[in-house]
């Protein structure tokens, strides 16, 4: 009878488990209906890289993709999707952004003119082009004084300094392939330029030594007021002292590395991509890193201000060290890294893209992209399969965003030498048909006047009863791409929330009351958002 | 009925036939049959009932009622008495079986719901959670069962809603405290910046009330949606007056960019739903108002709301108890409260006083207060759907793809205008207005802005019934009619003043009017 009674016990307890399973939006692969023709493709340089920027080129809100090609053109895809309908896309065949040996890319307005330019990464020289709207570009490297260079670059970020008429870019660069006994050991640095008086990019301070990045983000990792850069660095290529990075960046003066006597403990891992969100409620980012296996989570361990993380992958279920899918025991390779939250819970999920190198035999051949949703208890479970998002491609890049504006979050993944995919979220609906799930907020957060009109390094905060939602906005991290879009914030059951932006300068909005389920910009000058429907539920209302 | 509902009624069902071949001596089957409903009232329910296993017979026992549970599930049909059961809720509705149940059958249930001294067997209780309306814990720490400010505070609905019978108002002595239900909740409460004191008003005519705020926020939903159309067509400014039912509630300014000013809107909530419920106007929906009090005032919690898919937990109040309040159930209360009987005029006997009455309805008018006070609001249909259009998630959602419950409201007492509109005596415009000012500041007697809404701004209180249900004003803290009408300040400003200009007499005739607005406790309609 005993054993009845534990039989009886663990089956209660199994199907009390099974029936707190947290809700898995239903991903459909449109891949083959979208329109997107696009691989990631090439030699060795290209084993790396991939990004896409995500951005919307035509001021219709609708986010357009920007795919890096490696050996192949990189091709601009114009989305053509309505309200909650399928993905559609379009091709810009007369694109001047159809580039080859590009591998990854960046939207950010950098001449503040209100229209978003897009920083190229390639092996050779690297572009920056300035958006004319309408999805029309132009080299404006002359016109900015930037020199691309001609090292092989797989990493950027940006940051506006004190009141730069320009942003700060950083450029990561992988291995210098001109120096001897190259690929072992010969880690390109990174570079660094601030804008000079005249706004041009005259200043170019080598950030030595590097060690071969592959993902950069300058994150306010204290709120201490002014960003650092957190590099990932991949350890295959480096040798000797090489480790994870951070940079102070104080405005005005020289960089400097946080050392071991400031706090900063040596990390050394395959870093591919960052991913940050505030994850403990503290307000301070927390720090996804992707690598061979090893991927962390870290999380600030100081009190006082110092550079001390501790790892909490492990405690939060984010390891992702092993194909969760398959016989496969091997580790896994990481890529893209993106929190956002795909059901609208209010918890922030984890997308990870991952693939192997080319054919490391070491590691997993077929290795799965991971989908984890987080839980009330800060604890993230692996959803991916059930989310029916499998994939077994060599992913790279990729991007969680809300592609027709229904405010779900729908997914973008760059594959090598394979076509890029597309999935649909279509909630808790299925078929074709998609069906909401928690409540949302879009949010569009602009300095109407002046310099960064994005608001780059700035802090969002959503609040609903007690609990707090923060998010710095950035330019950088993921793998070799990143999304300037709507900010998308799930609230869950709240019908209602209030935000607030600590902008770049450091002063704080009033408290802005929002209503869910709507897309908002809350510009520096206003008390109250301004709302935006998607043209397509116009349309339907107004035939009802 | 629910499968929780059929399981339990099976076990009762196998629990007699038990007895009757003597296996089990009485006492035993109410502990065992306590013990399977533990069971099957989630993780906790399933840790207690396996610690609560101290012999090994114990789980044979329950093996042995499951199993006999599951084998009587296909053949039972109608739930037996269990003796000893002390749960106020003994039958739970399925949302998708509720289309096959007639009318009756459900506002039945509805009215047995909003009746029902809910017990701690019904998942009464919420020691791990607040009043929030999202889910939030408690502070650890000693927490009272019933507690008469944070809550759990009433037994049932009509508790509170009584006067003249279930479904109606309430008076002084059944005030709630209406707080946001932050974590430290119990201490808080009775802190004027974390709470207000409001009174308890009636339901009658609830779902005509619903139904009206639902056609107004279609309309304005559509002049937005055109005006935005329009804008991003011409790109150039558009200027969009927003009037639902003849009411004007300002006006949205679109730019060539397709983002929309909302700050010229007034008296309605910026997302355009014309919220028609609590006395600031901020609650969509029957189905969204009850799920919130069950929560605040019972401890009853709604898997809509506290279910698995947003807190992760089947338990989230921890009180042992999962599936509290199914949606069929929250279906059936809200149609209950949609059917409660519309408010009716009823002129008394004496022809003195009728004359005043119908004297007095003239000078309400003449005074203005119908400027707020709208006499009819005109509604094109009178079909209740439950769930309702403009529901968010955490409380069911027609896209939810449940089946959505049909009730045709009763046309009893209602005149039609030319067009067909059915006119509904609401006296309210559905919008809110600041009601106080500096000389008039006894309204703005509150210190919490609720839901965004400032503390001088109140929907303008629908006055159907407002001769039944003393004592008046949000708090409940106005004894007579002529008090409160001279505490309007604010936008009443000008009808206050024509009211103070009347004669002694008059001002008694408007009076006399408003007593005649009232409710009856007749069976519910249709």
């Amino acid at each position: 009878m005993k054993i009845q009674k534990y039989l009886l016990c663990s089956a209660l307890l199994v199907a009390a488990n099974q029936g707190m399973a947290v809700q898995a939006p239903q991903m459909q692969e449109e891949t083959d209906s979208s329109g997107i023709q696009h691989q990631y493709t090439g030699g060795w340089e290209y084993f790396v890289g991939g990004g896409v920027a995500v951005f919307d080129c035509n001021n219709d809100q609708y986010p357009d993709l920007y795919f890096a090609g490696g050996a192949a053109p990189a091709a601009l895809y114009i989305n053509q999707s309505t309200l909650g309908q399928a993905l559609k896309f379009n091709k810009n065949l007369v694109s001047s952004l159809a580039l080859e040996a590009v591998t990854g890319a960046y939207p950010l307005d950098i001449d503040n003119d209100g229209i978003l330019d897009l920083a190229v990464l390639r092996v050779g020289e690297n572009i920056l082009f300035k958006g004319l709207g309408n999805c029309q570009f132009e080299n404006a490297n002359k016109e900015w004084g930037f020199d691309g260079g001609s090292a092989w670059t797989t990493a950027f970020a940006a940051t506006w300094e004190s009141d730069n008429s320009k942003p700060s870019l950083a450029f990561g660069n992988y291995v210098d392939r001109s120096l001897p006994g190259s690929p072992f050991g010969t880690c390109h640095d990174t570079d660094f330029y601030r804008p000079d008086g005249a706004g041009k990019y005259s200043l170019n301070t080598p950030l030595s030594p590097g060690y071969c990045s592959l993902s950069l983000l300058f994150t306010d990792w204290n709120r201490s007021g002014t960003p650092s850069l957190k590099i990932a660095n991949d350890r295959q290529y480096y040798r000797g002292e090489g480790q994870e990075q951070l940079w102070k960046i104080p405005a005005g003066t020289a960089p400097s590395r946080y050392t071991a006597k400031e706090g900063w403990q040596r990390q050394r891992i395959w870093g591919m991509g960052i991913a940050a969100a505030d994850l403990t409620g503290d307000g301070k980012p927390d720090y996804y890193v992707t690598s061979m296996a090893d991927n962390k989570l870290s999380t600030l361990a100081s009190a006082d201000g110092t550079p001390n993380f501790k790892d909490i992958a492990r405690v939060r279920g984010v390891t992702a060290h092993r194909p969760f899918v398959g016989s496969s025991v091997l580790p896994s390779t990481g890529w893209h890294a993106q929190f956002e939250d795909v059901n609208n819970d209010s918890f922030s999920d984890l997308f990870v893209v991952k693939g192997n190198v080319e054919a490391m035999s070491d590691f997993a051949l077929l290795d799965p992209n991971n989908l984890f949703l987080g839980t009330p208890q800060g604890k993230f479970i692996e959803s991916a399969e059930t989310a029916n998002l499998l994939s077994l491609h060599r992913g790279r890049g990729g991007s969680l965003v809300d592609l027709n504006l229904d405010g779900l979050l729908d997914v973008v993944v760059v594959n090598r030498e394979q076509n890029a995919q597309l999935w649909r979220n279509l909630g808790a609906g299925s078929n074709n048909k998609s069906a909401a799930m928690g409540n949302w907020l879009g949010l569009k957060i602009v300095q109407p006047e002046g310099n960064n009109r994005n608001a780059i390094g700035a802090f969002i905060e959503v609040r609903v009863a007690d609990r707090t939602q923060s998010r710095e906005i950035t330019v950088g991290g993921g793998h070799a791409g990143d999304k300037a879009h709507w900010h998308h914030f799930g609230i869950g059951v709240a019908e209602r929330a209030v935000a607030r932006v600590q902008w770049p300068d450091g002063k704080w909005s009033p408290w802005i009351r929002l209503f869910a389920n709507q897309h908002a910009r809350i510009s520096r000058d206003k008390s109250t958002a301004d709302t935006w429907l998607p043209f397509a539920s116009a349309k339907k209302l107004a035939e009802q | 009925m629910s499968a929780l509902t059929i399981i339990l009624d099976s076990v009762v069902k196998f629990e007699k036939a038990v007895q009757e071949i003597g296996v089990h001596r009485k006492l035993e089957n109410l502990v065992v049959t306590l013990l399977v409903m533990r069971m099957f009232s989630g993780f906790l329910g399933a840790l207690r009932s396996c610690a609560d296993l101290r012999d090994a017979t114990a789980g044979f026992r329950i093996i042995t009622l499951i199993l006999g549970a599951v084998s009587l599930t296909a053949t039972a049909a109608t739930p037996e008495s269990l003796i000893g059961d002390e749960r106020a809720v003994k039958e739970h509705f399925a949302q998708d079986k509720i289309q096959t149940l007639s009318a009756a059958q459900v506002i039945k249930h509805g009215k047995m719901l909003f009746n029902a001294k809910f017990t701690a067997l019904d998942g009464a209780g919420r020691p791990a959670a607040t009043s929030s309306e999202v889910p939030v814990k408690k502070d650890p720490g000693i927490s009272l069962a019933m507690f008469r400010t944070a809550g759990p505070d009433s037994n049932a609905c009509a508790g509170c809603h009584n006067q003249p019978g279930s479904g109606g108002a309430g008076e002084f002595v059944v005030n709630v405290f209406a707080s946001s239900g932050v974590t430290n909740v119990d201490f808080d409460t009775l802190e004027p910046q974390f709470s207000n004191e409001r009174g308890t008003p009636h339901l009658h005519g609830s779902g005509l009330v619903e139904l009206l705020a639902r056609e107004m926020s279609a309309q304005l939903q559509v002049i937005r949606a055109n005006a935005v159309e329009q804008a991003r067509t011409s790109k150039q400014s558009v200027t969009a007056k927003l009037v639902a039912k003849g009411i004007d509630f300002g006006e949205l300014i679109i730019g060539a960019d397709g983002f929309i000013d909302i700050s010229k809107i007034q008296g309605v909530d910026h997302d355009l739903i014309v919220r028609p419920f609590s006395q600031k106007g901020v609650f969509t929906s029957l189905r969204q108002f009850t799920i919130n009090a069950m929560n605040a005032h019972h401890g009853i919690q709604s898997n809509e709301r506290w279910g698995k898919q947003w807190t992760h937990s089947n338990d989230f109040d921890e009180d042992g108890y999962s599936n509290e309040i199914s949606s069929g159930d929250l279906t059936a209360i809200s149609v209950y409260q949609a059917s409660i009987q519309t408010p009716v005029q009823i002129l008394s006997q004496d022809n003195v006083l009728k004359q005043a009455a119908l004297e007095g309805e003239q000078l309400f008018k003449s005074t203005d207060c119908t400027a707020c006070h709208t006499q009819y609001l005109p509604l094109k249909s009178l079909v209740f759907a439950e769930p309702g259009p403009y529901n968010n998630a955490g409380n069911l959602r027609q896209s939810d793809g449940q089946p959505i419950y049909q009730y045709p409201l009763s046309s009893e007492g209602l005149s039609q205008d030319a067009q067909g509109n059915w006119l509904i005596p609401i006296f309210s415009d559905l919008k809110r207005h600041v009601i106080a000012d500096s000389d008039k500041p006894h309204f703005a007697n509150e210190r919490l802005s609720q839901r965004f809404i400032a503390i001088d701004e109140f929907m303008s209180a629908k006055l159907w019934g407002v001769g039944s249900t003393a004592p008046f004003g949000h708090r409940g803290d106005v004894s007579t009619l002529m008090e409160v009408i001279l505490h309007h300040g604010g936008e009443a400003t000008d009808s206050r003043v024509k009211f103070e200009a009347l004669s002694d007499l008059e001002r008694r005739k408007i009076v006399e009017f408003l007593k005649s607005l009232q409710l009856t406790t007749a069976q519910e309609s249709n």
